[in-house]
């Protein structure tokens, strides 16, 4: 037969075509099921996993279609063959919309899939970095102690070792902390005693408390302002405070911070450097005026003791004679103790014992203090050296100092003599010291002028202690006082020992 | 409420239709080359899916992998399968019952001359030479893309 060809091949590539078909898409199912269950975040692997079992309901609906078809004519059931070639084709081209279907869908999975992908591994970089924050939070948390803790002691350090008083207050000016200079200098043992405390309470003046706050409020600062500070036992400090009001953000006062420069020695140098030279321009006024007035003192009293020979006693001349003898004398001492006080007068200098000067003026005036219940206790140093020193002029000073705390007491009282060898330089202190009523404030930088009394008219010429100042100025020493209202004064009188002066 | 020009037209529509009915087809009827033409516009469908698939997997650089490159030779495959399916179904409807000759099996012979289209005829239905290498792509391109997530999994897992 022309032009004739065996179906054959045909008939074998479509049964063994659609069982491959059949054999390799449920494969494909098979590994695409195991691909999604090893990665089941990703999307990609599900959309493959639709398509592989599509394209095996494909191959299926093919498959079983073509083999039946040979089969089933091949057994000669053609008329079952007719029935079901419908249902074949049906699904057949039913499965191809269904796989054509779901391979449209893949640009949207892919891109869902993105999303997915971005969102885990920004995920994962978050949790990746929430968990290197956390293990590294410890050895963190560590390093920014050990350095809070290194930068802590480097600034207590600055804190405590500050030689001046550096202090914190709270917003109500009572203190938080302050550093252990200024403990010792306010004369407080435990910090504990002092916080809490207000500031107003160390100021001499409490009202100076008000005035810095109110500054510090307003400015922010304040610098090298001068303040009376008050110790713990009383004594008053001057110092020199420097103060910043830290603030929060919303403005509000937090604290205060303070530093305070105990200047009491500086403060007490110069103001016995303005009294010496006060002193010394008083004592140079009085040389002039003492030698102006004593010489025509000396004329008066000469005429009238003149006078008085040739007057006898009982007539009014001679009792008014008497007068001017009396008063010109009393000039003359006035005159006198002013040469002394500018320190014009002679003196004799010797060796002098200053214990037995003491003990010479106290036996002197002891009869006195008994009889108004003062009582002296004395505290002489066994080995104090000889001095160099007019002995009479030191007995006036002492006796002068004694006189002044007997009327310092009102009544019952306690007058405390007290000598010793300078620790550090090459002088013998004589320290004085009442339980009186002591010296106000404002007396105090007076006391020394000539003139200058508390006392009534006519009970004290004001004399003594400028005297007192001269003699002791003479002998290239120093007088000084510390006084507290109503708990008494102290003297303190510092001589020169000639080099080579050994103890007793 | 504001009742636009469309809308009052859609309502008179509708109310003329219930007010003036006529007869009504339930269904339509589909004549017998409906499901040939159903199938053959299954398969341009598919050409078109599987076309736009394989122009994803390029366009999103899938195929520089090479399990999905195997895939996107799949999509290839089919769409020349599913040209030759059209093409058969096309020619088989155009040649005569009298060019086969005997019994459906491998007995059976074809003669070609009794219509030129017969020699396609005998070549395009042996479509099974393009979608059977298809599916091969298909599980081998899975087969793939599996075992490089796997090595992908034990090295992330240690």
């Amino acid at each position: 037969m022309a032009e004739s060809y065996s179906l054959a091949p045909i008939w074998f590539i479509d049964v063994f075509g659609s069982m491959l078909m059949i054999l390799f898409s449920f494969l494909s199912v098979w590994y695409a099921s195991r691909l999604r269950k090893i990665q089941p975040s990703n999307v990609v692997w599900t959309y493959l996993l639709w398509l592989c079992v599509a394209l095996a309901g494909f191959a299926v609906s093919r498959g079983v279609g073509h083999v039946a078809k040979r089969f089933l004519l091949l057994a000669d059931r053609r008329d079952l063959w007719l029935m079901l070639k419908p249902y074949s084709g049906a699904i057949n081209s039913i499965a191809f919309v269904v796989v054509a279907s779901i391979t449209l869908f893949f640009q949207r999975v892919q891109r869902i899939n993105t999303a997915i992908l971005n969102d885990k591994k920004a995920l994962e970089e978050a949790s990746a970095e929430v968990m290197r924050l956390n293990s590294d939070l410890e050895s963190l948390v560590q390093d920014r102690t050990r350095e809070l803790a290194k930068s802590e002691r480097k600034y207590r350090r600055i804190f405590e070792g500050s030689m001046d008083m550096i202090f914190i207050l709270d917003s109500a000016a009572r203190f938080v902390d302050i550093n252990r200079s200024g403990l010792t200098t306010l004369g407080y043992n435990r910090r504990e005693d002092l916080i809490g405390t207000h500031f107003a309470e160390i100021l001499a003046h409490r009202e100076d408390c008000d005035r810095l706050i109110r500054d510090l409020d307003e400015r922010g600062f304040v610098r090298d302002r001068e303040y009376n500070f008050i110790t713990k036992n009383g004594s008053l400090l001057n110092v020199l405070l420097s103060a910043t009001g830290r603030k929060n953000e919303v403005g509000e006062i937090e604290s205060y911070e303070g530093i305070a420069k105990d200047i009491t020695e500086r403060v007490h140098m110069e103001r016995q450097l303005q009294r010496a030279d006060k002193l010394a321009s008083l004592g140079q006024i009085s040389t002039g005026i003492a030698h102006e007035i004593n010489n025509p003192l000396g004329v008066m009293l000469g005429y009238t003791q003149l006078l008085l020979r040739d007057h006898s006693a009982g007539t009014q001349i001679h009792d008014d004679l008497k007068t001017i003898e009396k008063h010109a004398r009393n000039c003359k001492t006035v005159v006198e103790d002013l040469l002394k006080f500018a320190r014009s007068t002679t003196t004799r200098k010797d060796p002098v014992r200053v214990n037995e000067c003491l003990d010479e003026v106290v036996s002197l005036l002891a009869h006195q203090f008994e009889l108004d219940n003062v009582t002296v206790i004395k505290s002489l140093s066994l080995d104090l050296p000889e001095i160099i020193a007019d002995g009479e002029k030191l007995k006036q000073v002492f006796m002068n100092l004694l006189m002044n705390a007997r009327h310092a007491i009102a009544g019952k009282g306690v007058i405390s003599i007290r000598t010793e060898p300078g620790a550090a330089d090459n002088h013998v202190r004589i320290t004085i010291s009442d339980t009186g009523c002591g010296i106000p404030g404002e007396f105090i930088g007076k006391i020394f002028d000539p003139f200058f009394t508390t006392k009534p008219v006519g009970e004290g010429t004001g004399l003594g202690l400028s005297v007192s100042y001269g003699i002791i100025q003479d002998h290239n020493g120093t007088i000084e006082v510390e006084s507290v209202p109503g708990e008494g004064s102290t003297f303190t009188v510092s001589l020169p020992v000639p080099a080579g002066v050994k103890s007793f | 409420m504001n009742c636009t020009g469309p809308s009052i037209l859609t309502i008179l529509a509708l109310m003329a239709s219930f007010l003036a009915p006529d007869s009504v087809h339930a269904f339509q009827s589909h004549a017998e080359p409906e499901a040939l033409y159903g199938h053959q516009l299954a398969h341009a469908f598919f050409i078109i899916a599987l076309a736009i698939l394989a122009y994803w997997l390029r366009a999103n650089r899938f195929t520089d992998l090479k399990g999905w490159f195997l895939i996107q030779v799949t999509c290839l495959l089919l769409i020349l399968w599913n040209i030759a399916a059209i093409a058969g179904h096309w020619v088989e409807e155009r040649i005569p019952d009298a060019s086969l000759i005997g019994e459906p099996d491998w007995t059976q012979i074809i003669r070609l001359d009794t219509s030129p289209w017969a020699i396609y005829y005998y070549a395009l239905k042996m479509d099974h030479l393009l979608c059977v290498p298809a599916i091969m792509c298909l599980f081998l391109g899975i087969r793939l893309l599996f075992r490089n997530a796997l090595n992908e999994e034990v090295r992330k897992n240690g």
